[in-house]
């Protein structure tokens, strides 16, 4: 039997348990209702402290939609990042399975791909339920049949990777924490603050906006941005063309891979060497 | 001989901020293949640490393992195809899923074609007496269902060598029985299997083991058939003396002439001291160092030397006594 099928069946697996972890833990009722609740408020809360500050300037449509389109899809980040560098700390600590996952022959990376893409689901609905709703409560300028798909879907595509790379690098190097709760959460709020999803890079104090600069998830909301709202967008690179946004991102998407996959090889090896994959934990 | 596990001078260190501990000093191991080997040692002796050397799970300070013929450093992936773990004594399991979702699951990371899994999953539910709860969530089984179920999670994916750590540790009489059954059945379906278990309970290591090694401080002190592990301390006579409570004896128990080995051990209220004799007249000293105790003696028996008696004679203490610096 080939290898590739092996992993496959492996990868299933892993998804389908990373979609029963996050899905399972209520009735199926309340789940839909979080579901769609989350991300609703922690929008509504952004544009109502929005409104207040700015007071209904003149600029306030096109901000609201820039604010707006960095929230919906930062659940990527969210579900992504959080769900997946969490979920390595609880297999570890609460559920104590991560060592007879981990001696498994599915390979590592796979069962956490598979683990991570089990989130897609749910991001991509929470997304669509924040647009959805904010275009019609706010009057956003954003016309489904007028919204770029191509260059929405291939953004989001790399975007996807490098999450799910960063997320896995930054699982595996949590395992070193003996307490490694709730970093996850620590960790994408960091990549918030510096994405441009709630307020365009170039506020950002120098180091930070060079740093910005070279994330792939700026490069992400940019184009999701030009997608959604075309020239309505307001642009973080007014100087580059549709094409050199996407670039960037591809490349940025590129090193960080590289970068992800450096630090994972290291933090996996360091937590066989120092027997991390089923310390004892504070759970 | 076809061989299972070999280690050569296997080594490992943790180190902390403040302090080094060798968990494992030089050991040096061979199961053949077919066999059901027990690694017998108290708490602490190093048993998992080896478990999870030769798992993939951890790797060695120094030394060398194969496993099945591959170096557990270095051909781990291969490896892992033909090996599989299960520790006792912890509440494991993804609680929100089924039972044989779980267990499932288990078999697809392991590569294996689904519906041939979902039956032997089956068989194995039944044998172990959990059919009825094969469709409970995972969270609402009782400790001991759930390390079976664990059990069944490392049979599933029909491991070429299978490793048990401490098995049975907290578990019930009755449950107990049903994991050994278990191991001796699945071993006795193919005779090329293989089991290396750990525990530190000597009944089960005579009562299931063809073959044990009796560890200590990261050493084997010493391996063999239960049989010839007893036979060691065959010359000497076991005299087991139930005495009432007291102070401190053990030391001059052990300084009586005549006396090779002693350990002590509760029971019932009661110490139990284990005494193995080199001669007869010793018991006359032994008599009299108790009754200068002022305790009194409840029972006398003489018996047969168990494995507990071989590693008391070996190491110089009970495997349940505290470890005297
Ligand atoms: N992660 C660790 N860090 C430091 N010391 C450890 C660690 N794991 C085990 N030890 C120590 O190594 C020794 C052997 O432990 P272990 O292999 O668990 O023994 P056993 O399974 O026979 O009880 C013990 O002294 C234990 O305290
Ligand atoms: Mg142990």
């Amino acid at each position: 039997m080939s290898t590739a099928i092996r992993q496959w069946r492996g990868f299933k697996a892993a998804t389908r348990l990373g979609w029963q972890i996050s899905s399972n833990w209520t009735q199926p009722l309340v789940f839909v209702l979080y579901s769609v609740l989350r991300p609703l408020s922690a929008a509504f809360i952004l544009v109502v402290m929005y409104r207040v500050i700015s007071g209904g300037g003149a600029n306030t449509a096109a901000y609201l939609a820039f604010l707006v389109s960095g929230v919906a899809f930062w659940s990527f980040v969210q579900y992504g990042f959080a769900g997946l560098s969490n979920g390595i700390a609880e297999d570890r600590g609460e559920y104590k399975m991560l060592k007879y996952v981990y001696t498994s022959p599915a390979h590592f990376y796979v069962y956490l791909l598979g683990r991570g893409l089990a989130q897609l689901a749910s991001a991509v609905a929470s997304a669509l339920i924040v647009l959805i709703v904010a275009t019609i409560a706010l009057g956003l300028p954003i016309n489904p049949l007028h919204i770029n798909y191509p260059l929405l879907l291939a953004a989001s595509s790399l975007a996807l990777l490098a999450v799910i790379g960063l997320a896995m690098a930054f699982g595996v190097l949590l395992l070193q924490a003996r307490d490694a709760h709730g970093y996850g959460e620590l960790g994408s709020g960091v990549l918030y603050v510096i994405s441009g999803a709630i307020f365009p890079i170039s506020v950002l104090p120098g180091i930070l906006a060079t740093i910005a600069s070279l994330s792939p998830l700026v490069y992400w909301m940019e184009s999701i941005r030009r997608s959604l709202l075309g020239s309505q967008a307001i642009r973080m690179f007014p100087s580059l063309s549709d094409g050199d946004v996407l670039l960037r991102l591809l490349v940025t998407t590129a090193a960080t891979l590289i970068l992800a996959h450096l630090v994972f090889s290291w933090a996996d090896r360091t937590a066989r060497q120092k027997g991390l994959i089923d310390m004892e934990t504070n759970w | 001989m076809d061989i299972a596990v070999e280690t050569r001078a296997l080594r490992r260190v943790y180190r902390s901020r403040n302090q080094e501990v060798v968990a494992l000093d030089g050991v040096d191991l061979r199961v053949a293949r077919g066999q059901r080997y027990g690694v017998l040692g108290p708490n602490g002796a190093g048993k998992t640490t080896m478990i999870k050397i030769l798992v993939t799970l951890l790797l060695p300070s120094s030394g060398e393992a194969r496993v099945d013929g591959l170096d557990v450093v270095h051909q781990f992936r291969e490896l892992r195809h033909r090996i599989a773990m299960v520790s006792g004594g912890e509440n494991v399991g993804f609680g929100m899923l089924k039972v044989k979702e779980q267990l499932w699951m288990f078999s697809q990371f392991y590569g294996m074609p689904s519906a041939p899994s979902k039956r032997r999953i089956g068989e194995l539910l039944e044998r172990l007496g959990l059919s009825e709860a094969a469709d409970r969530r995972v969270s609402a089984l009782s400790s001991g269902m759930r390390q079976k179920m664990n059990l069944i999670r490392g049979l599933i994916t029909n491991p070429r060598i299978l490793f048990l750590d401490e098995p049975t540790v907290a578990l019930d009489v009755g449950a107990a029985r049903d994991v050994r059954d278990e191991v001796r059945r699945w071993m006795a379906e193919d005779p090329t299997r293989t089991v290396i278990l750990t525990t530190h309970y000597m009944m089960e290591a005579d009562e299931l083991c063809d073959r044990v090694a009796i560890v200590n401080r990261g050493r084997i002190v010493a391996e063999g058939t239960p049989a010839e592990l007893k036979q060691r301390v065959q010359q000497n006579a076991i005299v087991d003396l139930q005495l009432s409570p007291g102070g401190r004896l053990l030391d001059a128990l052990r300084a009586v002439e005549g006396v090779a080995a002693a350990s002590v051990t509760e029971q019932d209220g009661l110490d139990r001291f284990s005494l193995q004799l080199s001669n007869d007249a010793a018991l006359g000293g032994v008599m009299r160092v108790v009754e200068g105790s002022g305790r009194q003696i409840r029972g006398v028996q003489k018996r047969e030397p168990t494995l507990e008696d071989a590693f008391v004679k070996l190491v110089g203490r009970g495997m349940a006594e505290e470890e005297q610096a």
